[in-house]
């Protein structure tokens, strides 16, 4: 590794610890004027530590929503690359791309392409989806062939037989919903705290600079 | 809790955090090393790794919606590192590894992780991006048949739509691990995908496909973490239901826990 | 932590550790044999004793293009050189001769993986039946190695993994249960819009059940909206989930326009945006005349698409000044408002969870106490579910197709009252169809020529009307929303007076929670006649054989029969019955028991409910009726489709795993047996 190299790994490494440590401050200062009492103009300093925070997050703001346009170019660029070894669906791909570009500019604001084609698609999409589902939770059993398999297949059933709208079936509902309100709800927020603490384990792993993305 | 208790806790918390990093890593430069836990499915990534070499058939690597800039952004590095590993291990096949991604932020961190093992060759078309939710499914499905990939890798931020890509999968043979930060994602994983992780183990992962260090101290800060906040929950449950129960006593508390202790160990030493 | 920290070491340590790395990795394999000396030029020939044996596996040995500081297999055996037999120590020398003397060829070069097995393995355990595979020594994983190899080394065309194409075979056996479980699905989705005869399941009732009070102050609080009322709703399902919120998000909206409120639509997902205007716009295709219109920046904002997911929705939140003024065109909006807290509700349909999180960690939170509207998807009902449970500023949910049902029939019952009696009801077709006194307009829509789509949206926004001054909120108390009293239809005026001998009449009175069928035969397959709810009471002429269903006399004459468990048998006095019979009728949703009748709701221009607090002066009066309409002939089998599609699933979903867990049972006893 050059000298240079060395440096400029250092620099990126440099720049996310400052930038880290600039947003953190910023907003657990800026967003609680009541740390700083009821003195006149708390809030002004309150709102002055703010802007930091508030103008990098419009930065990110900004910058992912012109992120999309890397990935059409990327997307231009994958199925150009495969249209050139002879891959005909793409093709298909370039030549509706064209013509939605096409279609827009020549009648801007038009967005009957979106009703007539992307929505009956993707339902379309979402009707194959739930045959995915449905083959797949019939063989729940064949994939893991153990207690915790025949849980997941006795809660799903449940839960569809409760959400039949039959009168005999009323019991069920009830079952279902002490389901859905305890058992369910602890484990989604145990999933989501698990989640949370990763987050936060690769957030500071970042913020010291320690990620790969700064170390070459 | 008012804000200020609040930011309080937060920064306590960042800061242990921080402490346990960096101590961590010093019983492990002083050669303490730990096991680690072992995740199910780590051993079937061997398995895919060697068949995406010896078939020449790439691994498909799916990132789903995270996107760097949002609120994804640690699990998008933490799942760059994760296959990062991955990508290592199957370096020896001729074929790149193919990542894909529905957010334009993270192609760059998608090419970035495959030019850092593969030197040469077209990182461009390797990171692929397509629309998405189901649009992203539908695409993926389309390129299972065109690259034929040996197995798919879906670490993310997916739906149901996963459905779809395991689906898929299955029938052409191809292997699966997937896990995602939606729960309904999750729900499909666990009952369609070969291999599944749950929640956390996607941030642990990378330490248990690798020797590298740093990974492994993460994936140990996590496990105390985990244990802190098991323990955590155990105790106010605990008092909790002391406290609906009058006629129980510390005795029993106290024995209570001590079984839930033993079986909590059992199931941790398992796994 | 800056002091502990020093940037430039931390780079100088990386290398350290790289090479350290490269160290350990170097002493991997066979080399962790031999001893560490410095300058050890590296293995003998051992390894490359096999290699001119395989000339079919070349990518495994073959050089690839590294840039990772850890060396691969195929470096290390790349870079091998010769070096004397002597330096090696006695185990290698062993190794070596063993493995110089199992190499020779035991079969014809020319058949697949000739030599694998001579190299694996001693002759002992090739003389073993089944060859190397079936030999204890090897584990399961090792096996299926072995197998792989064997396979993409041997012939190509019965290779599983080999490299390029594997054409999959067009159709197999195994695809068949796949195929029967879709084609049930299909098949069972498809009948109720075939045939009434195999209507299942019950509607959805026509008010919100009583235990659910969250979906019934959600329509509340919107139906308390005062006119000029601005609402944020925001789109958040794209259009994967337009199958399962259109008909609530058009409702939602619906509700709001004929109130006079003006919806701010909002949405972090783009495309999301655009479907919302194709929602205006089909509201705007069901408007009678052109100058009903609705026209944006007058009646409804569209604003601009919040990028970055969470944090554009704190942007919201934060700048809410900002982003009001733009709209989704682009052009600006002219609304001047300053913060969240101006809006009178906030009204949110998702379809996951995720975005149900976002929206209230960021934009309620930020808040000061404003309440959020909750429609979702039936994914994201269990996180809205609890949300509603556990925060008191959130309303709801009402979700899924069921809700949007239920909402509809509301919003029919309620506006229906106001609408005008006199437009004659279009009898119906069959004439065996019961009809109970309904004052629903068939109203006879004019089709009047419009400004085309186009049109509509080429108004530029700069030249449209400013708003009148905002009103400030009127904030209306959590759950003090009242409903409006179910507004009194016609009520027949020659109720008969009670005479002082009254015959007694034998009927049935609905004691079940939920709307019950009332069917042509007694049983659940016979057509579907219409509805009957709780405490409606029919006169009973007679039983079947087991007396499971009573058969009963609807109003007008038409005999049907219900099920016997969902009433109660009482003998009431013919005055009770005409009492009950004329407040069920009062009370009843006017389409109750009329299914297949499509209806349409008028809101004159003249009632008093939506014009009392406008000036008449205000030139406002030229604005043309505003028509809430929707064909819902297709919402019934809708539903009842999803009611057989989900027993369809839960048939296949059974069987399925019934089947797999047999026959793990029957392996693991082979296993065993074996």
């Amino acid at each position: 590794m050059g000298r240079g190299q060395r440096y400029g790994i250092a620099l990126s490494a440099f720049v996310a610890f400052a930038v880290g440590a600039v947003m953190t401050l910023s907003l657990l200062l800026g967003d609680n004027p009541a740390l700083f009492g009821d003195q006149p103009g708390s809030a002004q300093l309150a709102g002055l530590l703010a802007l930091p925070a508030d103008v990098l997050l419009r930065l990110v703001t900004i910058v992912v929503a012109l992120s999309i346009l890397i990935g059409i170019a990327n997307l231009l660029y994958v199925h150009v690359g495969r249209l050139a070894r002879g891959k005909a669906y793409s093709a298909i791909v370039l030549a509706s791309f064209g013509f939605t570009v096409y279609w827009y500019v020549m009648r801007p604001g038009d967005t009957s392409l979106l009703e007539a084609v992307q929505v009956p698609i993707e339902s379309a999409l979402a009707a194959l989806l739930c045959l995915s589902l449905l083959h797949g939770g019939s063989r729940v059993l064949g994939k893991r062939a153990d207690i915790w398999g025949l849980l997941f297949v006795a809660v799903v059933v449940l839960v569809l037989l409760a959400s039949l709208p039959l009168a005999e079936l009323a019991p069920i509902q009830a079952w279902r919903d002490w389901l859905m309100r305890v058992p369910v709800s602890a484990g989604a927020r145990a999933l989501l705290l698990g989640i949370a603490l990763g987050t936060v384990v690769t957030g500071v792993r970042a913020l010291l600079g320690q990620d790969r993305s700064f170390r070459g | 809790m008012d804000q200020t208790t609040l930011q309080v806790y937060t920064v306590l918390f960042v800061f242990a955090t921080v402490v346990l990093v960096y101590t961590a890593r010093y019983f492990q430069r002083r050669g303490k090393r730990r096991p680690q836990r072992r995740l199910a499915g780590m051993g079937r990534i061997a398995e895919w790794t060697s068949r995406s070499i010896e078939a020449n058939r790439p691994l498909h690597l799916a990132l789903g919606r995270t996107a760097v800039g949002e609120d994804k952004t640690a699990i998008a590095l933490a799942e760059a590192e994760f296959f990062h590993h991955i990508i290592e291990g199957a370096q020896a096949s001729d074929v790149a590894p193919i990542i894909s991604a529905s957010a334009g932020s993270s192609l760059p961190l998608a090419q970035d992780t495959l030019r850092r093992v593969w030197s040469s060759g077209d990182h461009l078309s390797r990171a692929q991006w397509y629309p998405p939710d189901l649009a992203y499914a539908a695409a993926v499905t389309a390129m299972m048949k065109e690259d034929d990939p040996a197995a798919h890798i879906l670490a993310g931020s997916f739906g149901a739509e996963l459905a779809l890509m395991i689906d898929s999968a299955d029938r052409r043979g191809q292997g699966s691990l997937a896990v995602s930060d939606r729960l309904d994602g999750q729900a499909v994983a666990y009952a369609m995908a070969d291999e599944v992780l749950i929640g956390e183990e996607l941030f642990a992962a990378a330490g248990c496909v690798s020797e590298d260090g740093r990974a492994q101290v993460d994936a140990l800060v996590l496990d105390v973490w985990r244990a802190l906040v098991i323990m955590g929950v155990g105790i106010a449950l605990l008092l909790e239901v002391a406290k609906r129960m009058p006629w129980l006593n510390w005795a029993l508390v106290a024995s209570v826990s001590a079984i839930l202790l033993v079986f909590a160990l059992l199931i941790y030493r398992r796994h | 932590m800056d002091e502990e920290f020093n940037w430039l070491e931390y780079s100088e340590s990386m290398d350290a550790a790289a090479q350290e790395d490269e160290a350990q990795s170097s002493r991997r394999g066979l080399r962790r044999f031999l001893p560490r000396l410095p300058g050890l030029p590296g293995l003998p020939s051992l390894p490359r004793l096999s290699r001119p044996r395989l000339p079919s596996l070349p990518s495994l040995f073959r050089r690839g293009e590294h840039a990772s500081s850890q060396p691969s297999a195929a470096d290390l055996l790349g870079s091998q050189q010769e070096r004397p037999l002597d330096d090696l120590d006695e185990r290698l020398r062993a190794l070596r001769e063993r493995s110089v003397v199992t190499s020779q060829p035991t079969a014809p070069p020319n058949q697949a993986l000739y030599d694998v097995d001579d190299i694996l393995t001693s002759p002992e355990l090739q003389s073993k039946p089944g060859g190397v595979i079936s030999a204890a020594a090897l584990s399961r994983a090792q096996q299926q190695q072995v197998q792989m190899l064997r396979e993409i080394v041997g012939d190509p065309e019965q290779s599983q993994w080999a490299g390029g194409r594997r054409d999959l075979p067009a159709f197999s056996l195994g695809a068949v249960p796949r195929l029967l479980g879709s084609a049930l699905l299909v098949l069972v989705v498809c009948l109720p819009f075939a045939s009434s005869d195999y209507a299942e399941g019950q509607l959805p009732p026509a008010e919100f059940h009583e235990d659910r009070h969250q979906p019934t102050a959600f329509y509340d609080l919107l139906d308390n909206v005062s006119r000029d009322d601005t609402i944020l709703v925001a789109f958040e399902y794209g259009p994967t989930a337009a199958g399962e919120l259109d008909l609530l998000a058009e409702l939602l909206l619906r509700h709001i326009l004929a109130q006079k409120a003006k919806p701010l639509i909002v949405s972090s997902n783009p495309i999301a945006i655009v479907h919302a205007q194709n929602i205006l716009r089909s509201i705007n295709r069901s408007l009678a005349g052109a100058d009903a219109q609705l026209l944006h920046g007058e009646d409804y904002y569209v604003l601009r698409y919040l990028p970055g997911g969470a944090l554009g929705l704190r942007e919201l939140s934060q700048n809410f000044a900002d982003v009001v003024r733009i709209s989704a065109r682009g052009f600006p909006t002219g609304l001047e408002f300053e913060t969240l807290d101006e809006m009178a509700e906030i009204v949110l349909i998702a379809e996951s969870a995720e975005a149900v999180r976002n929206w209230v960690e960021q934009v309620l939170s930020a808040t000061g106490g404003r309440r959020l509207l909750l429609a979702t998807g039936y994914a994201a009902q269990p996180l809205a579910q609890a949300y509603a449970d556990s925060m008191t500023s959130i309303v709801g949910p009402v979700y899924g197709i069921r809700d949007a049902f239920t909402y509809g029939e509301k919003l029919a019952n309620n506006f229906g009252g106001l609408l005008s009696v006199d437009a004659p009801v279009e009898p119906e077709g069959d004439p065996e169809v019961v009809q109970l006194p309904v004052n629903v307009v068939s109203d006879s829509q004019v089709e009047a020529p419009r400004p085309t789509e186009s049109q509509v949206d080429a108004v530029p926004a700069t030249a449209l009307p400013q708003p009148t001054a905002t009103k400030p909120p009127t904030a209306t108390p959590f759950m003090t929303a009242t409903p409006r009293p179910p507004t009194a239809t016609p009520l027949p005026t020659d109720t008969p007076a009670p005479t002082a001998t009254e015959a007694s009449i034998r009927v049935v009175e609905v004691i079940s929670d939920q709307s019950v069928n009332i069917r042509r035969g007694p049983t659940t397959i016979d057509e579907i006649l219409g509805l009957g709810y709780k405490g409606d009471m029919f006169e009973v002429i007679g039983a079947n054989g087991d007396s499971s269903w009573y058969n009963i006399l609807l109003p007008g004459g038409v005999r049907a029969w219900i099920a016997a468990f969902l009433v109660e048998e009482r003998v009431v006095t013919a005055s009770e019955f005409a009492g009950a019979q004329a407040s069920a009728s009062a009370d009843a949703p006017p389409e109750r028991v009329i299914l297949q009748l499509d209806f349409s709701l008028r809101l004159s221009k003249n009632h008093p409910r939506f014009y009392q607090a406008r000036p008449p002066t205000s030139g406002e009066g030229d604005r043309p009726e505003l028509i809430l309409s929707r064909d819902r002939g297709l919402e019934v089998p809708r539903l009842q489709a999803m009611t057989l599609g989900t027993l369809a699933a839960i048939l296949v979903i059974v069987f399925g795993n019934t089947i797999y867990a047999a026959r793990g049972l029957m392996r693991r006893r082979d296993s065993q047996g074996s």
